[in-house]
């Protein structure tokens, strides 16, 4: 079983492949450079209008034992499941959300509708040689989420899976760099994730950029969309198959 | 493997005494008494201040109270450190009892994780463990161990027994004799004087030529600030566990009998004192 990590140096150029495909694509990505060290991490802030329903407190500790085996991969198919508004009921209407592209959309959104401020890093864990998103989200007033609200704003396809694994995916956890408060997904499954990723990438002789394909699959758990742009701008001349 | 079992009892056993006073600008319906308590050093705040949040509650109307948090010196005091680290990094030098300001509202969350309950603790040190053998043994070990053997670390600390703690947490200190020691050391270096929380970067316990790697070796390479200058004027302590080792000792050896009970060995950089 071959370790499919990623050391610093490549996690540093996968970063600035990103960027350089960000400012293409306008994508809001940046690099923050942590004073007196030649360390530093990838930033962007994105606007969310997320529908939560304060009735509905996640019960963390009630949910554990569903599949701890199931892998990220699967939670990934989940997210192409389409989910028409009927189902949306199902659900208790816990969840609605909207990325806010542009200044004409922040109107309609009905009942507790809010509109948050999301702060994403991503940072290299030494540990575990891969990437770590870390994010802290906030209201136009500047109160900082909890994490029962960051949970209730998570998709609930992703919520039941994620809960049962062992350290509850979403901790609030020290940023590394910073030492404030901040949501992390751990990171101790992503090489488990990654690795068929990676080797049927390397089987099909095609060149993969590690941080771009491992944040579509962590991204968008917290709201987080990865365009799928990206991935064109990678290999422009690929045959569609 | 470890052997010296006296340096772990000492390590597990080292106490700080200390003194919690209420916060002045908290609404009391009567005064409140200062409470005495002797901290263990290898564990968290949250977890050994029941007494502490009980005492002052009785003084306290329930709607007055919120989440209770510690300050020392208009530094809040982060629970998800170890006890000791926080001493020696916030209050080495001064005089015992370990003076904390205990505070039940306007909980400093830009500065402080939240502590809602034990499971977070314990969530906390299982990840630092995981994290500790991530670097020691690719994850091995942990990942061997089953939930049970989790949960009899975490029990060992949340009861304090030193027996049944080390009966789990020495297979985590195993290591091959050809290797020498682990695949890596797993260690944070704190500094007052920096913005950045700690250092924590990958080093080897053996050097390429063989040779056992030294305390002295791991902070040239990543904060040479803290060893004595050319002049050989000592301008920093390095404190583990309160006490300065020689920087010549091996750093296998202080992974395996100074790491806090998380598995990782927490060295203070301190500014040596003037008077």
């Amino acid at each position: 079983m071959s370790w499919c990590g990623l050391d610093e140096q490549s996690f540093h150029l996968c970063c600035q492949l990103l960027l350089q495909q960000s400012e293409q694509l306008n994508d809001g990505w940046s690099w923050e450079v942590v004073q007196g060290s030649d360390e530093g991490y990838l930033k962007k802030t994105a606007l969310r209008v997320v529908n939560i329903n304060p009735s509905r407190k996640w019960d963390l500790e009630g949910l554990n034992s569903e599949s701890e085996t199931q892998s990220c991969q699967d939670t990934e198919r989940d997210q192409s499941a389409p989910v028409s508004t009927d189902d949306a009921d199902d659900f208790k209407g816990n969840f609605d959300e909207e990325v806010v592209e542009d200044d004409s959309v922040c109107s309609e959104a009905a009942g507790s509708s809010l509109v948050l401020q999301y702060e994403y890093h991503i940072l290299f864990s030494c540990s575990y040689s891969v990437p770590v998103l870390y994010f802290r989200a906030f209201t136009l007033e500047g109160r900082s989420l909890s994490l029962e609200e960051v949970w209730s704003s998570v998709h609930p396809n992703f919520r039941l899976r994620l809960q049962s694994s062992p350290l509850n995916t979403i901790t609030l956890q020290e940023h590394p760099l910073l030492g404030q408060p901040f949501f992390m997904l751990h990171p101790c499954r992503t090489e488990e994730f990654m690795r068929p990723v990676l080797q049927e990438a390397q089987h099909r002789h095609r060149p993969v950029n590690f941080v771009l394909t491992w944040l579509s699959v962590v991204g968008p758990v917290v709201g987080l969309e990865v365009p799928l742009k990206y991935c064109t701008l990678l290999r422009p001349a690929a045959s569609p198959d | 493997m470890a052997d010296d079992k006296d340096v772990l009892r000492d390590v597990w056993f080292g106490r700080i005494p200390t003194c919690f006073t209420l916060n002045q600008d908290e609404v009391t319906e009567r005064e409140a008494e200062p409470y005495y308590l002797l901290l263990p050093r290898v564990s968290y705040l949250t977890l050994v201040t029941d007494k502490v949040k009980k005492h002052f509650h009785k003084v306290m109307r329930a709607e007055d109270v919120e989440e209770m948090w510690f300050e020392y010196e208009g530094t809040p005091l982060k629970w998800h450190y170890p006890i000791g680290v926080l001493f020696d990094l916030h209050a080495s030098n001064t005089v015992l009892p370990w003076s904390i300001i205990v505070h039940f509202k306007n909980f400093p969350d830009r500065d402080l994780l939240h502590c809602p309950s034990n499971s977070v603790i314990e969530a906390h040190f299982m990840s630092s463990i995981k994290e500790a053998d991530a670097l020691k043994h690719k994850s091995q070990v942990v990942n061997d161990m089953q939930k049970k053997d989790h949960k009899q670390l975490w029990m060992g600390l949340q009861n304090d027994k030193f027996d049944q703690f080390w009966a789990m947490n020495r297979k985590l200190m195993e290591y091959s004799t050809e290797d020498g020691g682990f695949r890596y050391i797993p260690f944070r270096i704190y500094q007052t004087t920096s913005d950045r929380p700690f250092i924590q970067k990958l080093f080897r316990p053996v050097s390429a030529d063989g040779s056992m790697h030294t305390l002295g070796d791991l902070l040239k390479e990543m904060d040479p600030t803290a060893l004595p200058n050319e002049g050989g004027q000592k301008r920093y302590q390095v404190v583990i566990h309160g006490i300065e080792p020689l920087l010549e000792t091996p750093l296998q050896w202080l992974s395996e009998h100074l790491s806090h009970p998380d598995n990782f060995l927490h060295i203070c950089i301190i500014p040596t004192p003037t008077d």
